[in-house]
């Protein structure tokens, strides 16, 4: 069984009126015309392609005409073969041969293809290529005596390919990544905050278990508020009777008043006062009315009754 | 060769962005309630743990009572005392005032729940006691 993916090797040609014919699926070689991109062979005082491919743009500067290009680099002796096309051309022309994108398997320079190419090619009805001081040109095929027909059964690919930048028109890379990198920064950002807070509220949750069995508070938040109610009435109630009761016994009487009896049942207190009648009751009163005290008064001949609700 | 769109990976990327946000106002907001209540689990239960301390605590209230009725002074009153699990009873027919003045501010200054309480004047010298503490 052979497992190897095979393809067809086409050559893309703005000019050729050669049909591409291919099966749907099958998968696609593609070699670019000198046409559809521009080179030069420099150079330069540099020695790997990386620092090279920094400088394209540059080199480019002056000869292109205006578009959105994109460059690349390859290194060819001592040399460099550089290399600017416009994605947007090539997708077009691609478009209008009728093959898809989804079907290519490799896009190829020419130059590179032919780099040993002996004598010219004809690549369409009035265009052929030749090799010229080691670059790939073309030229009028009336110009060149011998021409051959382009064969490409005999073309075996270089793995110097390029790919195309669908949507390089739309945005340009170095955008894309600056917004891509700060949109990626502020989801891990984001994330960080997400497990931060996370944590925090895990380790609060945790302190609060630990209240609850420190304090060895009842399971639920209903008991407990129901306890202290409880307990706070309780608080209260006790504090009252005190309070009251204080202003009883420090209560400035007279030699014939007497505090006979004090009684304190179902949050009821009741003080008896003898020596005291009906209208003369006011000595005493004045001095719970200062006290904000709310009461009410009964009296059977020389005595009279406080009733005062804790 | 097909490629995806960078418009779409950046939709993409702003849709998680999104999410993220979204999913990190619900964080913080659960922190702010599991903070919430945790200050409020805290508080209240000082406030009951306090409260229980000085109402609930049966084993002290008992103690401190019976070390006011062990007094020299209230022990020759002879009071009629009656506990219970809930409670104690403190009576007595006759108390020398100088007597009810020490048991009643012993009682009053100290944080016991009287329930019920009946002082009656018998004579210059003398009174009657009926007193309910509960814990």
């Amino acid at each position: 069984m052979n497992f190897k993916s095979t393809s067809t090797t086409i050559f893309l040609d703005p000019s050729s009126e050669t049909k591409v014919e291919y099966k749907k699926g099958e998968k696609l070689s593609v070699i670019l015309s000198p046409s559809l991109y521009w080179v030069k062979k420099i150079a330069l005082p540099v020695k790997s392609v990386r620092e090279v491919k920094k400088l394209l743009a540059s080199i480019f500067e002056d000869t292109l005409p205006a578009g959105h290009y994109s460059y690349t680099a390859y290194k060819s002796g001592d040399e460099f073969l550089v290399f600017a096309y416009e994605d947007k051309k090539i997708l077009s022309l691609l478009n209008t041969k009728g093959i898809s994108t989804v079907d290519i398997k490799s896009i190829h320079f020419a130059q590179n293809e032919f780099g040993s190419l002996e004598g010219a090619l004809k690549i369409n009805a009035t265009q052929s290529m030749y090799l010229k001081d080691e670059v790939l040109v073309l030229a009028p095929s009336l110009w060149i005596s011998e021409s051959r027909e382009l064969d490409l059964s005999s073309v075996e690919l270089s793995k110097r390919t390029i790919k195309l930048q669908q949507f390089g028109h739309i945005v340009d890379n170095k955008s894309l990544y600056r917004v891509g990198a700060i949109l990626i920064i502020l989801a891990i950002i984001l994330m960080v905050e997400i497990f931060v807070a996370s944590s925090k509220k895990d380790a609060i949750v945790e302190l609060q278990d630990e209240v609850f069995s420190k304090y060895k508070l009842q399971s639920t938040m209903f008991q407990n508020r129901s306890t202290k109610s409880k307990y706070k009435t309780i608080h209260k109630t006790q504090t009252k009777l005190r309070e009251y009761l204080s202003y009883f016994l420090t209560m400035n009487l007279k030699k014939t008043q007497k505090i006979t009896l004090i009684e304190y049942k179902s949050r009821v207190l009741y003080v008896t006062l003898s020596g005291t009648s009906k209208g003369h009751e006011r000595s005493i009163t004045s001095q719970l009315d200062s006290k904000g005290v709310k009461y009410k008064v009964s009296y059977s001949d020389t005595s009279m009754k406080v009733e005062m609700k804790i | 060769m097909n490629q995806i769109n960078p418009l779409q990976i950046g939709a993409l990327l702003v849709v998680v962005i999104a999410f993220l946000f979204f999913k990190l106002h619900g964080v913080k907001a659960e922190l702010v309630e599991a903070t919430e209540s945790y200050k409020m689990s805290e508080k209240l239960a000082v406030e009951v743990s306090s409260l229980k301390s000085v109402y609930a605590n049966k084993k002290k209230t008992k103690n401190a009572i019976n070390r006011i009725l062990a007094q020299g002074s209230l022990r020759a009153a002879a009071l009629d005392i009656k506990r219970n699990k809930k409670s104690i009873k403190i009576s007595s027919k006759s108390i020398e005032t100088k007597a009810l003045n020490s048991l009643m501010g012993k009682i009053l200054n100290g944080s016991y729940n009287v329930t019920t309480l009946k002082i009656k004047r018998l004579s210059e010298t003398k009174a009657s006691l009926d007193m309910e503490i509960q814990w």
